[in-house]
This record gives C-alpha cells, structure tokens and sequence, in this order.
C-alpha cells in the first residue's frame, strides 16, 4: 500500500534464540494501531527491523513499500521514539533538535513548534541531564514529529508520563491518526491501550497471535481486554507463521 | 553531505566533554617545554627552539582520544541510534565524522602551538637568549604537531567506530601507545619506524624525537599514518553497516 506498513515473514534469529518467527501483519493509515505481547515477545525487535536499526534474517519490514534504508528522506516519512533512544546529557533539549533537523535535512523553524506541542518549551534550553523520565519522553516524541511523519512508529511511549501527559499523548496520537497519518504504538498498559488504539496486533514468542479491530478481540467473548490478551499469549506450542484464529 | 558534516559540527559545539579533553593541549605543552628549559636544556643550541615545539606533536593521544569519542561517544549515550534513524547510510556517517573531527583538532591543536610557540620565546627572553622567529626546523615542526594531531583524531573516528565500547577503546588506545607499541617496537628492530605511534613522532617531532632509532621523514610519515587512518576507517564503515543497533 502506497503508507502504511507492511511485515511479510519477518524473521531474527540471534544464534539459536528465535526473537522474531515469521511474522506477518499490515498496519493501515488513518487509524491507531497497537502493538502488544509479553516482555520477550520480539516487539521492540520487530520495531528496529522496520527502522533499519537491525537486519532481519528473513522475511521483510516496509513503511509506504519501502525498506527504511531506501527512503529518501527518512524523517520525513517515519517518526520514532524508541526506548533506548538517547540524549546526551550535557546538550540542551533545543540543541538536540537542532541537531537531528541538520542531519535529517528538515528546517529549523520547526523546533519551537514541536516543543511548545509536547510541552517543553520552557525546559528547552536547559541541559537534558536535568530533565525528568517524563521530560525525556517528550523530548522522544518532539523529534519523531520534527519531521511532520506520515508514519510513526512508538515503543511505549506513555512509560514514564503522568496521567495528564498521557491523556495528551493520546489526543496527539488519535490526532494524527485522523490527519491520515500510520500510527503503531507498542504498550504494556493495557487500560491505556484500550483507550487510545482502534486495531491491535499481538505477539508472544515471536510468533503473531492475534491481528484485528479492538473491538473484535473483546466483544467476541465479552472479555477485558486483559483478559483476551492472556489468553492469547499464554504459552503454547510453536507454529510458525501462524495466522490467529480470528481473521484480519 | 554537506548537512551531514553541517550535522557533526553542530554535535560538536553543543557539547562540552570533547573539548575538555583537547584541552589539555596547552597545559601539557607549556608544563613540557618549561620542563625541558628548567632541567638544563641548552637554549643556544639552534635545535633547542623545534625540540620546545616537538611538544606540540605530544598531545596526540589527546587527539586520539577525541576521535574515539565521534563514534564510541555516540554509542555511550546511545545518541547513536538518533544518528542512524536520520542517517541509514551508515558509512556517509562515518565520512562526515572523518571530516569534521580531524579538522577541529587541527584547530584546536593550532591553540595549543600557539601555546607552545609563546611559552618557547618567553623562556627564551627570560633566558636572556635571542629567539629566532624564522627558524624553519621549528615551524615544521609546529606544522608538524597539528599534522599528527589532524591524523590521530582521523585515526580515532576509525578505533571508536570498530570498538564501540567508549572505555574499551580508550583503554586499547593507551595500552598500545604506552607499552605495546613499545614492545612490538622491540620485537621488529628497524621495522619499528613503520608503526602508528612511531610514525606520529616522525611527523611531529622530526628526525629526533623521543623514540630511539631512525624514524621515517616527514611526507613518509605522514602517509604511513593516511593508510592505518584508512585502514581503520574501511574497517569501520564495513563492519557498521551490517551491524545491528541494540
């Protein structure tokens, strides 16, 4: 599809540990994806597959049809925030802007309006050794939408928020949905996910377990969603590629 | 390119912790050439002035150090993964990174012989010695010094990108200058000229240096040094690309 992402087969294999299996799924624009499984599951490995950052050893991970190391300009089409995305220390909040808009090629006067969108305005031009985990996260988020991304990709973006950021972090997220935009945000925080996202895909071990709107996975049985989703990621016997059960 | 090299600059001047450590630069020149006047050394001898500014080519581990920072740095405070998601051509990284570090310590390294050049000449009048400003042995061999230190930071870049780990690489940098080169130095004879710290000396310091034996000429030096820089940097750029970013 012209935006969007694609996985086909995605596979990572580091020595005789499988993190990712075969995995398959579309993520559509226009709507808030989520991304769910157990610790371990292969989620934030799949999430640096699609961003380039780890080479898988099968199968294939495309954004708008294209791996990410083909896009030309890759801050302008995808917008990222990962947790191991770091600051360094002693460089302000604004400079590190500053910084990834040079590189990225995208224009300087961008800057003031990210910040004051995640809120950091203020706290821009002190040094990022002095900021919260919080403050850090939106300084995650102000360089994924530096850019101004039709995709972007979140690995638990709302760890580390109050509950006022994060209800901001949804508005923004449901926000860019409606703009068009892909959105796929990885979480732990079910009751926060089942507020923010239209459509959910499951991992566990690697493998997909479940593909398809919110409201499929809950309303088929009645069940929570936490319920569902320990249902579908208990432990069970490996199967490849497997499609889940209720369809896409 | 150009907004990658644009990039790395601005990396550069918005961070204290590399230039703390090319600053050590100055202190270590004047504590050095005021050692070499205090312990006797003979200010009329015309070779004392390009001795004095042979200091200059010392600070190169500074230099070394500095360029390790350029990538190893990156992957210490894990800026690294920022660097790729803006950059997925990895090797343009590492190009601009080969650009812009060798040319900032060369600047600061200018410092530094500015440094040394007036600490020289005020021992020397203190000394109640002429001072000859148009010695060339000495400005080679202040050009000289900023020539090692341009290099090592190029060779740098080239360790902290093969390395990664910021204090491992560090650390080789130090044991190799300190004692294997030494060593190694040893066990090949004449050979000796040929190695990386060896060289650096022949380029900063000229024919006499602090090292025993025959060193390379200058120009030979200098290319010596091109080629491990090179080395590394193939090294480096090859083993990157293909890397996973944890």
């Amino acid at each position: 599809m012209d935006d969007g992402i694609t996985v086909t087969g995605l596979t990572k294999r580091y020595g005789p540990v499988t993190a990712v299996d075969g995995l398959t799924f579309t993520v559509a624009p226009g709507q808030v994806t989520g991304f769910l499984g157990p610790n371990g599951a292969g989620k934030t490995t799949t999430l640096r597959m699609l961003l380039g950052l780890v080479a898988p050893t099968a199968g294939r991970a495309l954004i708008g049809g294209r791996r990410y190391a083909d896009l030309r300009e890759p801050r302008r089409s995808v917008g990222a925030v990962l947790e191991a995305t770091g600051f360094h220390p002693g460089r302000t909040g604004r400079d590190h802007l500053r910084v990834i808009a040079a590189a990225g090629g995208l224009p300087a006067d961008g800057i003031a309006a990210v910040l004051d969108r995640v809120g950091l305005a203020a706290a821009a031009g002190r040094r990022v050794r002095g900021y919260s985990l919080g403050m850090r996260q939106r300084l995650g988020l102000a360089a994924a939408l530096l850019g101004d991304p039709r995709a972007l990709i979140l690995d638990e973006p709302a760890n580390g928020l109050d509950p006022a950021g994060m209800a901001e972090l949804r508005d923004l997220l449901r926000g860019l949905a409606a703009d068009g935009r892909t959105v796929l945000m990885s979480s732990h925080l079910l009751s926060e996910v089942a507020q923010t996202v239209d459509r959910v895909i499951i991992v566990a071990d690697g493998t997909l377990r479940f593909a398809g709107p919110l409201g499929e996975l809950t309303g088929g049985r009645g069940e929570t969603l936490e319920a569902a989703f320990l249902r579908l990621t208990s432990p069970r016997p490996r199967q490849p590629g497997a499609v889940a059960p209720a369809g896409h | 390119m150009h907004s990658l090299i644009g990039a790395e600059a601005l990396k550069l001047r918005t961070v204290r912790g590399p230039w703390l450590v090319l600053a050590a630069g100055p202190p270590l020149v004047i504590a050095g050439i005021s050692g070499l006047v205090i312990s006797g050394g003979d200010l009329r001898d015309p070779a004392t002035q390009a001795k004095a500014l042979s200091h200059v080519g010392l600070t190169a581990v500074f230099a070394l150090a500095f360029g390790i920072l350029a990538v190893a740095g990156e992957y210490r405070h894990k800026t690294i993964t920022d660097t790729y998601l803006s950059t997925p051509a990895r090797g343009r990284v590492i190009a601009a990174k080969l650009a812009v570090y060798p040319l900032f310590a060369a600047v600061a390294t200018l410092v530094t012989a500015l440094a040394a050049l007036g600490v020289t000449a005020a021992w020397w009048s203190a000394r109640g010695v002429p001072f000859a400003w148009g010695d060339p042995a000495m400005w080679a061999t202040a050009g000289g010094g900023i020539a090692e230190n341009a290099v090592f930071a190029a060779l740098g870049v080239g360790v902290g990108a093969l390395v990664r780990n910021l204090a491992a690489a560090i650390a080789a940098a130090l044991a190799w200058i300190a004692l294997i080169e030494g060593i190694v130095g040893q066990l090949v004879g004449g050979l000796a000229r040929w190695l990386p710290f060896y060289a650096g000396q022949a380029l900063g310091a000229g024919g006499k240096s602090m090292l025993p034996g025959a060193l390379l000429p200058r120009w030979g030096a200098a290319l010596v040094l091109v080629a491990y820089t090179a080395a590394f940097a193939v090294a480096a750029a090859a083993t990157s690309v293909r890397r996973d970013v944890a």
